[in-house]
């Protein structure tokens, strides 16, 4: 998968689990630009990701991501190992 | 339905909702949501649920306190829809993260505070740590059991004694792993037996006002290995699967339900194609598939689950478009039916619309048409009782027999907190008081559903592709049969030809999908008249203005065959009851009585002819030529 298809899939999962259309995510993007951007809707992230990407995620490999640029380099390479 | 379309509906749901039609965007949400989708539906459904402001949707209140020891907060939300499909507004209470017994032994905590009507206290198999030596004997397993059995009895009397709530406590889902392995079933002293003990002790410590909630048999029906995710239990202290959320909601939901409003207690049932396979006026006793071959034993196994059912408690009715002779008939004399008529509460076989049988029923036995579940195969009647009565409901029965009680089984119509001998003694106290209504008059107006089916009726003549539909419709037919000819296909193809014979098929559609050729018609042309020597129709169709439409079929061709009278035939059988007026209801006025009781009819063609109101739109086959 390309990483510009990635990025468009993992834009409209944002725009879903934060129901705002208007959400543009970019690669510095991090919690603390998106005030819904809780624990809980991180946890609702991660299960659409999964789910949308079909794979399965290290959970404490996430805790550690800083930005949103990084969710999707770790996303890429579990799909295109 | 695909998750492309679902989402495509979900975001036609929140443009309802942006202009501000809740009630629609509501029952669209009901309508799409099943228990089996998955989280990341089962959220969204929440979430267009919470953007819908609950005080324009007719819901009534609940409280509940969800006690957990796991994170719950995302359940919360869809448990919050799926009480809403119930009915429900519902406000939660939910204690900070495991400190159940800190809420509950506080006689100050908010908890009281709340008023709680339910308490659920959500436990999950790691809350239970039961352990004994590697072969203890069975007392010491019992003791080990029986000690922890007290801790939570303890707490249900605390919370009993400060609040007059319902309580629901989670028994333990069996976890997937097993340090013995099978051995584990095996032994009485292994970590899975004695979980097994704990559930079986938790049910038989259960009192008045404690409902055990069945976590083992909702995980087992989930799939252990797809219920139990450790990253989530470990990362956010999820106990069970995001994906099983919807399944846990609504079952949850359907319990509640049968607790605050009262269980369901009448199932009313369709007969042909219901309880056995066939159509009883069509095909006769021996005709009727019941009893032998794969679809005859699905009918009995099906039959036997609603004895079950009666037997616990649930009233059986019948609520069938047929004569009432015929339909008990298969009661009295068919070997295989295991159903009696001393099983039916209140048996209606006639050609009265549902909706008004229905609520006859409900009328007869004294209960609200809320406490009605209704089953029939004719999707048709299904969306008439839906529509008209929104209060019962419908169950979507699938097409194949077999499914049947899946299908009742999934809907979790049955729920109940508690059990009382008086559930099963009810069939016996409602026969005893059922009130006999005759002679109720007809007070649905269908005419606004019968334009809402977007009926078409395709008229043709008949030709190779449908000969043998045409002369099978005419062979099988009983019961909407005037003149029960019968005709061979050799002789029915030689009609084809015949100047003197017109041969007509009428297909019907409408939005439930197409009946296909549901009525055939056989016009002989004789001087001057224009004679109907056939005319059968499916009793499917019946009462949807279809006869009307037919009748003034006939008058057109008669026009154009320049007839002066038009004349009907009526053979009286036993099964052709329904259409022993038909002729006069359209208009024709009776000609001549035989002997027998074979009537004739006729329609002066120079006298002002009947009008005809129905809904059906007229098309016509690319072989109706004018002088076919």
């Amino acid at each position: 998968m390309e990483r510009q298809e990635i990025v468009n899939k993992m834009n409209s999962i944002f725009c879903d689990v934060f129901d705002d259309d208007s959400i543009k995510i970019s690669d510095n993007m991090t919690s603390s630009d998106i005030e819904e951007w809780d624990s809980l809707n991180q946890i609702t992230l991660v299960v659409n990701i999964e789910k949308i990407f079909d794979l399965k995620l290290n959970l404490v490999e996430i805790g550690k991501l800083e930005n949103t640029g990084e969710m999707i380099e770790l996303i890429s390479r579990k799909i295109n190992p | 339905m695909t998750q492309e379309k679902q989402i495509i509906k979900l975001k036609s749901i929140k443009k309802e909702i942006q202009k501000g039609h809740f009630t629609d965007a509501f029952q669209d949400l009901v309508t799409l949501s099943e228990q089996e989708h998955d989280f990341t539906l089962q959220s969204r459904y929440a979430s267009l649920f919470n953007s819908i402001p609950s005080e324009k949707l007719k819901l009534k209140d609940l409280r509940l306190a969800l006690l957990a020891t796991s994170t719950v907060d995302h359940f919360i939300d869809i448990l919050k829809f799926w009480l809403a499909k119930q009915g429900f507004r519902v406000e939660i209470f939910s204690s900070p993260f495991n400190t159940i017994s800190q809420t509950v032994l506080n006689p100050k905590s908010d908890l009281y505070g709340f008023a709680p009507e339910f308490v659920w206290i959500f436990n999950n198999y790691r809350d239970v740590k039961l352990s004994v030596p590697f072969g203890a004997s069975p007392r010491e397993c019992d003791a080990a059991v029986d000690i922890i059995i007290k801790e939570f009895v303890e707490l249900w009397d605390v919370i009993r004694k400060q609040s007059s709530c319902h309580i629901l406590q989670n028994n333990i889902d069996l976890p997937n792993s097993r340090i013995f392995g099978n051995l584990e079933g095996s032994v009485g002293w292994s970590q899975t037996s004695l979980l097994r003990k704990f559930n079986l002790s938790l049910a038989l410590s259960s009192r008045p006002g404690v409902t055990i909630f069945d976590m083992d048999y909702l995980s087992s029906l989930f799939g252990k290995n797809d219920w139990h995710d450790a990253r989530y239990w470990h990362y956010s202290k999820h106990a069970f699967s995001f994906d099983a959320s919807g399944l846990v909601a609504s079952q949850a939901a359907s319990l509640i339900a049968a607790g605050k409003v009262g269980a369901k207690k009448c199932l009313i049932l369709d007969l042909d194609n219901t309880l056995w396979g066939g159509v009883i006026g069509d095909d006769g006793l021996n005709g009727i598939q019941l009893g032998h071959g794969a679809e005859g034993e699905a009918f009995l196994e099906f039959q036997k689950y609603l004895l079950a059912l009666k037997k616990r408690g649930i009233l059986l009715s019948i609520c069938s478009k047929n004569e009432e002779n015929i339909a008990s008939d298969v009661f009295l004399n068919h070997p295989d039916m295991l159903i009696q008529l001393d099983d039916i509460a209140v048996f209606k076989a006639n050609w009265k619309n549902k909706p008004d049988n229905i609520r006859d029923i409900a009328a007869a036995l004294n209960i609200g048409l809320d406490s009605i579940v209704f089953i029939d195969d004719n999707p048709f009647e299904r969306q008439l009782v839906r529509k008209i009565l929104p209060e019962v409901t419908v169950v979507d029965l699938p097409e194949d027999p077999t499914s049947f009680i899946g299908a009742i089984e999934r809907g979790s119509f049955f729920e109940s907190l508690a059990f009382s001998n008086e559930d099963s003694n009810r069939n016996q106290f409602y026969k005893e008081n059922t009130i006999r209504s005759e002679h109720q008059k007809q007070f649905v107006n269908l005419n606004e559903f019968l334009i809402d089916l977007e009926m078409e009726s395709e008229v043709g003549q008949v030709n190779e592709q449908n000969l043998s539909r045409f002369t099978q419709l005419i062979n099988k037919s009983n019961q909407f049969h005037l003149t029960t000819t019968r005709y061979t296909e050799a002789q029915v193809r030689s009609m084809i030809n015949d100047k003197m014979t017109i041969l007509r098929y009428f297909c019907l559609i409408d939005r439930f999908g197409n009946n296909g050729l549901i009525s055939a018609l056989i016009i002989k042309l004789q001087p001057e008249i224009f004679y109907v020597d056939t005319w059968v129709m499916s009793c499917r169709v019946f009462s949807r203005g279809m006869e009307e439409f037919i009748c003034s079929e006939i008058i057109s061709m008669a026009k154009l065959e320049k007839s002066n009278f038009i004349i009907g035939k009526y053979i009286p059988s036993k099964k052709n009851k329904i259409v022993s007026s038909l002729y006069e209801r359209l208009g024709f006025k009776l000609a001549k009585t035989e002997a027998g009781g074979t009537t004739y009819w006729e329609l002066n063609m120079k006298e002002p002819l009947p009008k005809f109101s129905h809904t059906i739109k007229r098309s016509e086959s690319k072989n109706l030529s004018p002088e076919n």
